[in-house]
């Protein structure tokens, strides 16, 4: 039964040919992006996870002050804050940290070094450069002289697994303080910069050595789900509002390098988007003017027959519609068909970059896996189906100013 | 009261900076019911006054009324409306959809009048039984004669039941015997259904069967026979 769908249906189909190439077109760009973005939205969480997991953790808490000085003298006693921390719905972890900056000699040479007193247990369940060390390498306890070396400063040492080093820092009432360790395991992170000066040890042996027992740097807090945190984030807030000398901030914050990194990465991929987009939007507006042209005998009748010329763009903004509609449909298809490979199966770049590969002062993954982002998957595509009615608005004008007279005598 | 009234209309197209000058000093008065056949040669005016009654164009000069619509001075949506609701055109080409079928083609005025489905598809069904090409329903243009379209042209015409039916050269492109046909059922139509046409022809076929011609030459009326009985 004749509608107007059914007419601009019809219509869209005159030049198959035409309208296949378009459509394709159309899809094949909805494919790429979503696909491409769902991979960057991979990688990033990857990226993300390893380097909170690593670092400061999804969410972090820190005397005021410290995150931008790194001065050592602003740790906190936590007190029961970490227990309470952990009850909070989404809560994995809470890891305390020590960080100070030491100087490292062996028998043989001496390097500056990061100093970072951990708690082995709750730390190795999470650190992903922990977790591989054997049983017999890893820290036993929290005041031991147990110390676990980045693999280059092991080298630069010219130290082993089972030899002593002595550790100096700055003490709490100004002194210089050292204390004797025994290498127990050797970490690679594959970045140079931590593996030529990390140097980790149990958190009170270092609060110790600084003279603040019992006090931390960091409480680093490992969420189940990253995108918890705008749900943590006010719970915790809450839990620290009693200790204003506190801030619980972001890994964002603690870790700009990586969410700059991230940022910047993603701004020149959604450039290259737009620039797809504004292609293919080009190429509809060639595909509907070309369709309008051909046909302005016909539009002409359908004036004088009676339609308004407001009926007219309508229907030619119909047969946009439609068109982004079936692209946006077949596109959304094919770009979830691409996003399930590159999740089941990925992108291997082993043979192209190095597999220690930094970003963001993150290792870089080099299987690229993507995850799946099916709200800004929609999104995508009716900002495409948006765009092929905007590509149709100037045909669409230009069909509703034909005066029937001359369009009729148009072959 | 005439139905259609042309009172000293010009109608003067402009190419460029030259003035074609297509009807001079022209005025006519049709009756409702009528059959008139505007006859001349090609560039006489004939389907400037075709045009100018159905709404299409305005005159330079002079005033079209059509009932109590005054073309000329009437807004672009109100000739739209008009055309829609009260005036069916028949072209010589025919002019169908090619992408709708026989049916959908007449249909067309009615579902852009917003008629419901149901009752446009009864009222073309009852149009092709009486214009004599049922079955054709669901041929699309490209599978019909040159007369079967016209039949179709002729059913979308008289679907939105106008008050006038405007025909430009309606028989130009089909032979003889089939042209004859279709005066005698657009004939029929105008005694039956009272509906008023005026006819654009310079074939002598058309000019025999009308109950009133009236000439043109270069735009000025040459000649009106008047109604015949």
């Amino acid at each position: 039964m004749l509608s107007a769908f059914l007419y601009a249906w019809r219509s869209l189909w005159r030049n198959r040919r035409r309208t296949l190439i378009t459509l394709t077109a159309i899809a094949l760009s909805i494919m790429v992006v979503q696909a491409f973005h769902n991979l960057a939205v991979g990688v990033y969480a990857r990226m993300i996870d390893d380097g909170v997991r690593a670092g400061s953790g999804h969410l972090a808490v820190y005397r005021g002050g410290y995150l931008e000085s790194r001065e050592e003298n602003l740790s906190f006693a936590p007190g029961e804050l970490a227990a309470r921390i952990r009850t909070i719905a989404g809560v994995q972890r809470v890891l305390p940290r020590v960080y100070l900056p030491a100087l490292a000699q062996s028998s043989s040479d001496s390097r500056g070094i990061l100093l970072i007193g951990v708690d082995p247990e709750a730390e190795r369940a999470v650190n992903p450069f922990l977790k591989k060390l054997p049983e017999d390498g890893m820290l036993r306890d929290l005041d031991g002289r147990d110390a676990v070396i980045g693999r280059k400063l092991l080298g630069d040492l010219k130290l082993a697994v089972g030899r002593k080093l002595v550790v100096t820092a700055q003490h709490r009432d100004g002194t210089l303080h050292s204390e004797l360790l025994r290498v127990r395991g050797v970490v690679e992170t594959g970045i140079a910069d931590v593996d030529g000066s990390l140097l980790m040890v149990g958190r009170e042996r270092a609060a110790l050595l600084a003279g603040m027992p019992g006090e931390v740097h960091e409480l680093a807090i490992i969420l189940d789900r990253a995108e918890n945190d705008r749900r943590v984030s006010p719970a915790l807030a809450a839990l620290t509002g009693s200790r204003p000398e506190l801030a619980a901030v972001s890994w964002k914050e603690a870790m700009p390098n990586l969410a700059n990194a991230i940022k910047l990465d993603y701004a020149s991929q959604k450039f290259i988007f737009i620039i797809i987009l504004m292609i293919v939007t080009i190429g509809v507006v060639n595909t509907l003017l070309m369709s309008v042209m051909e046909r302005l005998r016909e539009f002409g009748v359908i004036l004088a027959l009676g339609s308004s010329p407001m009926r007219l763009r309508r229907m030619v903004l119909l047969e946009a519609l439609l068109l982004g509609l079936a692209a946006a449909l077949l596109g959304s298809i094919l770009g979830a068909l691409f996003t399930w490979y590159l999740v089941e199966t990925g992108i291997d770049l082993k043979d192209f970059i190095p597999e220690t590969m930094e970003f963001g002062g993150v290792v870089f993954d080099p299987v690229l896996r993507a995850a799946w982002d099916v709200s800004w998957m929609a999104r995508i595509a009716l900002y495409v189906v948006g765009l092929t009615l905007l590509a149709a608005l100037y045909p669409a004008i230009k069909a509703g100013r034909i005066t029937p007279v001359e369009a009729m005598r148009h072959h | 009261m005439p139905l259609i009234t042309l009172a000293d209309v010009s109608k003067t197209y402009r190419h460029g900076s030259l003035e074609v000058p297509a009807l001079a000093n022209f005025s006519l008065a049709v009756e409702a019911g009528e059959f008139t056949v505007l006859a001349g040669p090609s560039g006489s005016g004939k389907t400037t006054v075709l045009n100018l009654v159905g709404g299409l164009d305005r005159p330079s000069a002079g005033t079209v009324t059509v009932g109590t619509l005054e073309i000329g001075g009437a807004p672009a949506k109100i000739l739209a409306d008009y055309r829609l609701r009260r005036v069916g055109f028949i072209f010589q080409s025919y002019n169908l959809i090619p992408v709708l079928t026989a049916a959908e083609n007449a249909e067309f005025t009615l579902m852009l009048q917003g008629v419901p489905r149901p009752q446009r598809r009864r009222r073309v069904i009852g149009l092709f039984a009486e214009l004599g090409i049922d079955g054709l329903e669901e041929r699309r243009p490209g599978d019909l004669s040159g007369g079967q379209q016209q039949r179709v042209a002729i059913a979308r015409a008289l679907a939105a039941e106008p008050d006038v039916i405007l025909a430009d050269e309606p028989t130009a492109n089909l032979d003889s015997r089939t042209a004859e046909e279709l005066l005698d059922l657009m004939r029929d139509l105008n005694l039956r259904r009272g509906v008023t046409f005026l006819f654009s022809s310079h074939d002598d076929r058309v000019i025999g069967r009308a109950r009133r011609v009236v000439r043109l030459e270069d735009g000025r009326l040459a000649g009106d026979t008047g109604q015949r009985p």
